[in-house]
């Protein structure tokens, strides 16, 4: 088995208009799947557009993150393990913010 | 277990804790601030949305969208202060906002607290100044908790409707400067009645087959009940509040009987009676007792004396059909509505057979507003069946089938036409 990282994006344009039972649906279907035995972990970014710190000719700078100019903001991530890449792309295609947002895959090396 | 533990959230947990913490903030906000409590209730749950995935749902999840919810009730005002010059008694409001959600956990009294809150609100949402059908939709939006989409669904109307008839409620509630207060007693009677009459109209919009999203007209009912019930637990149920909750108990527990397995419809008389629903008929039975403390009768009385006359027969068969037209001459004493006078020529043809219920409903047909009511029709073909004329009997299922009405009515009709050959 190895271990994938999910970054998921927020699509920051426009906030879903759902009703209370709907949201309800909707978070029940994101519960259903982060309790699902291949999931190891899971953390919510907080909102801020963070800060990067860019090394230019060998002096670090830090700078506020680049999230103010994009319409996507990287809003959390989960830990999954899955068998390859397939099986990884598979598992986060079930979850509900593939139909909301974007989702990046990334193996962890060497896992 | 707590709902951290098993990752599942009680049944309409997110309506129900909307319909509470806007009546919440709108008690603490003001209502002219109704869409500001709506925004940050929505707010809260958008919170949930974005939070919970992750980091899973936190062990008192009421507890926390309320908590959600003021906080950005305070943000939202502190942000206005910069646009708006600044109202005198914002900091107050803030100050009020910032004391209910520090204190609100630990009140033994919440319940109860949030319970009255709910109460004022469906009053302000009904009061006679509002429209019936603003009222109904600001009802469910406010103290049920639907959405705009949902309030649509089950009305069969465009969205914009919907909203439509939102923003006219509220500018009534702003210009007439109506508020929660709960009305004088020499005002009360009037304005409990326009209260019952909105949950029994939103009751009998999700009662009534008619097409349409068949989950949420049953979610209308569960509301209408619920809403019933809040008041007959109130210090306001008078005798009336009682007979109506005991009428929408006993029609409740019949609506999954009226429909079989093929989604046809189901005759009362030939409905499988194992299939009521017996807590609800039991909830009917012990309000329907409460209801006959004092008071002058009232329709709701009525109605709910003859739903538990049939509620109480066996079987359809035994029904004691004598009582039941005794009832009905009283209901039409009171309301000789030609809804009310059809029903009431059923019961006739029980007693006296078909003849004398074909004169009962012969006012009717002179009607030429009923002519495009596909009951009036259906039930002359069946009187006429039963007579024997099936001619006639088969030229009235025509006629009703001509009217507007739900596929499974339609196919219902269909089929008695049918045996007419």
């Amino acid at each position: 088995m190895s271990q994938f990282l999910l970054l998921l994006y927020n699509d920051t344009t426009r906030p879903p208009n759902l009703s209370p039972d709907e949201m309800q649906k909707m978070l029940e279907r994101y519960m259903a799947w982060r309790e699902k035995p291949f999931t190891l972990d899971g953390k919510r970014l907080a909102e801020d557009v963070g800060r990067v710190i860019r090394s230019n000719s060998g002096k670090p700078r830090t700078s506020d993150g680049p999230y103010s100019e994009t319409k996507e903001v990287l809003a959390g991530f989960y830990l999954i393990e899955a068998a390859n890449y397939d099986e990884a792309v598979k598992l986060a295609l079930t979850n509900p913010h593939a139909e909301r947002g974007a989702i990046e895959v990334r193996q962890i090396y060497g896992s | 277990m707590t709902p951290a533990e098993t990752g599942v959230l009680l049944e309409h947990l997110f309506r129900r804790q909307a319909g509470r913490i806007v009546s919440h903030l709108t008690s603490l906000l003001g209502p002219a601030n109704l869409d500001l409590a709506e925004e940050t209730m929505q707010e809260a749950m958008l919170r949930a949305l974005q939070t919970w995935p992750y980091q899973g749902i936190p062990e008192r999840a009421e507890g926390w969208l309320f908590r959600v919810a003021h906080n950005a009730a305070i943000d939202a005002l502190r942000r206005r202060r910069f646009s708006v010059p600044a109202a005198e008694d914002t900091d107050d409001t803030i100050a009020a906002l910032a004391h209910a959600a520090d204190t609100m956990p630990d009140r033994p009294d919440l319940d109860e607290q949030l319970r009255d809150e709910e109460l004022r609100m469906i009053f302000m949402c009904c009061h006679p100044d509002i429209p019936r059908d603003a009222s109904v939709a600001l009802s469910l939006k406010t103290v049920g908790g639907f959405g705009v989409n949902e309030i649509a669904r089950a009305f069969l109307a465009e969205e914009a409707t919907i909203a439509q008839r939102l923003v006219r409620a509220k500018r009534q509630i702003r210009e007439n400067r109506l508020t929660l207060d709960m009305p004088a007693a020499f005002d009360l009677p009037r304005r409990l009645d326009a209260v019952l009459e909105t949950i029994y109209f939103i009751f009998n919009e999700g009662y009534t087959a008619h097409e349409g999203d068949t989950l949420i007209r049953h979610d209308l009912c569960g509301e209408g009940l619920r809403l019933g019930q809040l008041i007959a637990c109130s210090s306001l149920a008078a005798p009336r509040v009682h007979a109506l909750v005991a009428l929408m108990a006993f029609q409740a527990a019949r609506s999954a009987a009226r429909v079989d397995p093929f989604g046809d419809l189901v005759v009362l008389e030939e409905q499988d009676r194992s299939r009521w629903d017996t807590p609800l008929i039991a909830l009917g039975f012990h309000h329907f007792g409460q209801s006959i403390a004092g008071d002058q009768p009232s329709e709701y009385h009525v109605q709910a004396a003859i739903a538990a006359t049939h509620a109480r027969a066996a079987s359809g068969g035994e029904a004691d059909w004598r009582t039941i037209l005794s009832l009905y001459d009283d209901l039409r004493a009171m309301n000789p509505s030609p809804v009310v006078i059809l029903n009431r020529a059923v019961a006739v043809a029980k007693v006296y057979g078909p003849g004398a219920a074909l004169e009962a409903i012969e006012p009717l047909q002179a009607d030429a507003k009923l002519r495009t009511y596909y009951l009036l029709h259906a039930l002359r073909g069946h009187l006429m069946l039963e007579l024997g004329r099936r001619r006639e009997a088969a030229d009235s299922f025509r006629a009703a089938l001509e009217c507007r009405c739900s596929e499974p009515e339609r196919r219902f009709l269909r089929r008695r036409l049918a045996s007419c050959a």
